[in-house]
């Protein structure tokens, strides 16, 4: 009885919650970002970049600022040349200055650590949030990056 | 000393306390992932035992099994079935800790949060603390005596 009440009590509340998740999430990594499909962030549907090469091709046209999510200390390791550090777990500290150096207008694409990490679709939301439009999503991050040998800094 | 064991699994006082204990940190380690399903589907994720369709599922369902089982115990309704439902999901979560640590796989148990809590690396702690709370499953289980309830107070009433 307790595991039938568990059960049910589990897939009401995740029904009528706006942060439930759908039955079945997006776990294959050849399938691109996984997720769990959460009710809330189906809300934003973001462009993603799912070919390093079409990434690589925004970065030698130039006119794209690339947005590094992840933890400074990962960025100081190694990012993407001319990329800027806006970790997500720090968006509000950074955004101010962000947002006087960059109009809003401004192409950002927005990467992380690959197709197992979040952090960049979170940035892209916020970024939205604050009034860019012109935002999208490198899901092969750093790491795919650097796995087809372009150049890091 | 079976003597000693005997007094040790017919004493209602400390029946009741293995059932608070473990039905508090049950209740209490439920709440997180509850509160960020999405957080704990990446955990579950992040084991790499399950198939890709359950992972959600496996998410949804296990932090209500938990709360459910808590509260019960707490309660004193059900208690053995409760019991024994806790230790089923003990010796899963040691079976899934255990295979990890075994091939050297490092990462987040999600035991008390959803997130990103660092958890990574105390894989053999969270493994010595599931058999304590196992151990406290166990005495509930095998509790013949009258256990302690909430009948207007604490009194006493026969093992279910």
């Amino acid at each position: 009885m307790l595991v039938g009440v568990s059960v049910l009590l589990a897939l009401v509340v995740n029904h009528l919650s706006p942060r439930g998740i759908d039955l079945v999430g997006q776990w294959d990594t050849a399938k691109g970002v996984i997720t769990a499909n959460a009710a809330d962030e189906n809300e934003y549907r973001i462009a993603e970049i799912d070919r390093v090469t079409d990434a690589a091709k925004i970065f030698y046209d130039g006119d794209t600022l690339f947005v590094d999510a992840r933890s400074l200390g990962d960025y100081e390791s190694g990012h993407i040349p001319g990329a800027i550090s806006l970790p997500v777990g720090q968006f509000d500290e950074h955004i101010e200055s962000f947002m006087n150096q960059y109009p809003l207008d401004q192409p950002i694409i927005a990467y992380c650590s690959g197709r197992t990490c979040e952090d960049s679709h979170h940035l892209a939301r916020l970024l939205l949030e604050a009034g860019y439009s012109e935002i999208r999503i490198f899901i092969d991050g750093f790491p795919g990056w650097q796995a087809e040998g372009y150049p890091i800094e | 000393m079976n003597n000693f064991k005997q007094k040790i699994f017919n004493n209602s006082w400390i029946e009741l306390a293995a059932r608070w204990i473990l039905g508090l940190t049950f209740v209490y380690s439920s709440i997180p992932k509850i509160l960020s399903l999405d957080d704990f589907a990446r955990i579950v994720y992040g084991y790499d035992l399950f198939p890709h369709v359950l992972i959600n599922l496996i998410a949804i369902i296990i932090p209500f099994l938990q709360l459910v089982a808590g509260l019960a115990l707490i309660a004193g309704f059900y208690p053995r079935s409760a019991a024994i439902i806790i230790n089923v999901m003990l010796l899963a979560f040691t079976a899934a800790l255990m295979i990890n640590i075994i091939r050297g796989h490092e990462f987040d148990c999600g035991c008390f949060s959803a997130g990103q809590s660092g958890y990574a690396g105390s894989s053999e702690v969270t493994v010595a603390r599931d058999i304590l709370y196992f151990l406290c499953g166990m005495l509930i289980i095998l509790f013949k005596g009258h256990r302690k309830s909430f009948n207007g107070g604490l009194s006493s009433q026969r093992s279910p």
